[in-house]
């Protein structure tokens, strides 16, 4: 798909012009949409090096995106025992009647 | 606001294009997220025929597959043990019923983990959580919103955070921005598809997800100053033990 360049107005400056504020606005937006690491897109490199807190600010939120899709390998807790002995419940009702099954672990 | 009444999840939803307001940007990373870490597990499809046929030993052995990630699923989604293991339990319920219906169009557990997800939404808007318009109903107060602190020049919190302190910050989410952030940065799911998941905007889940995560740093910014002053006055505390 061909992307159409988009048109440089006061609403939407260009990665050099924009001021803070703008940057701040517009940075949902640069997390959603590029290469997913916006401390290495290139289009946004001389803004954060004049702007030293904003790289900040961007190396800490990414630090937490990456942290937390980390969190998806650590699926480790488990539910307490009476959560399988509510379902046996539940079931015994559905179920022909037979051993109560213990759960794999 | 429209009924959830069909909890079975859809197949796999196809991300959309996403509105690029930058020229030339660089093509997008994929997700690494839910559909690309279902590997095959043993004895995982067997078990799903058995318990199909009311094999209760069957269905024992997809509840021990299972149980971490369900119910992980919901304590990050809630926030709260006691709801999330009823909700777990509510899933395996309705997994029961419905497994009829699975047709191995994807992998088990991605469809469980939909399942579970609009079993979820579901209790939430129960509970009176109107998810429908996340902006007005469920944006946090003026407390509870991250501070604009744009400009600090803070110690930076790259490799001072652990787990733990994660997963609390997170639980202590206002609900709206835990339920973005738990679905895109936790669960791997695209915008689009939250935006359909919980019937707001694109632009509202990526704004949602965008305060969610400056919550966090703010959270976790005084979770690490809490350990760092600890850390300081254990000296002197010993100290005056000792004396």
């Amino acid at each position: 798909m061909t992307q159409t360049p988009v048109k440089m107005t006061t609403e939407n400056p260009t990665p050099d012009t924009m001021t803070l504020a703008e940057f701040e606005q517009r940075l949902p937006e640069f997390f959603a949409t590029g290469t997913g690491s916006i401390s290495d897109d290139p289009r946004l490199q001389a803004f954060l090096e004049a702007n030293p807190d904003s790289a900040a600010l961007v190396r800490d939120l990414e630090y937490i995106a990456a942290a937390a899709s980390d969190l998806l390998k650590k699926e480790d807790i488990e539910p307490s025992d009476s959560v399988w002995q509510n379902i046996q419940n539940e079931l015994k009702s559905a179920l022909p009647d037979g051993p109560e099954p213990e759960p794999v672990a | 606001m429209p009924e959830i009444t069909n909890l079975e999840p859809a197949a796999s939803a196809t991300p959309a294009a996403i509105a690029v307001t930058l020229p030339e940007a660089p093509p997008a990373k994929p997700n690494s997220g839910l559909f690309k870490r279902n590997p095959p597990i043993a004895g995982e499809a067997e078990a799903i025929e058995r318990a199909k046929n009311g094999d209760a030993e069957a269905f024992s052995k997809l509840y021990g597959l299972h149980k971490r990630r369900v119910y992980t699923l919901c304590l990050r989604m809630l926030g709260n043990v006691s709801e999330a293991e009823d909700m777990t339990q509510e899933a395996f319920l309705h997994l029961f019923r419905k497994l009829g219906s699975f047709r191995g169009e994807s992998a088990f557990s991605t469809w469980l983990h939909r399942l579970t997800v609009n079993l979820v939404l579901m209790h939430l808007r129960k509970k009176g959580l109107n998810l429908v318009s996340l902006e007005e109903t469920i944006n946090p107060s003026e407390e509870d919103a991250p501070k604009r602190d744009f400009g600090s020049r803070d110690p930076q919190l790259a490799g001072s955070v652990d787990r733990v302190a994660l997963e609390r910050a997170v639980a202590s989410l206002p609900p709206g921005y835990r339920m973005v952030f738990v679905l895109h940065d936790v669960e791997g799911f695209e915008h689009n598809e939250i935006a359909t998941m919980l019937d707001c905007s694109t632009g509202n889940s990526k704004s949602q997800l965008h305060k969610a995560r400056l919550k966090l740093r703010e959270l976790l910014r005084q979770t690490d100053q809490r350990s760092q002053t600890d850390q300081s006055t254990q000296p002197a505390q010993m100290k005056e033990a000792v004396q």
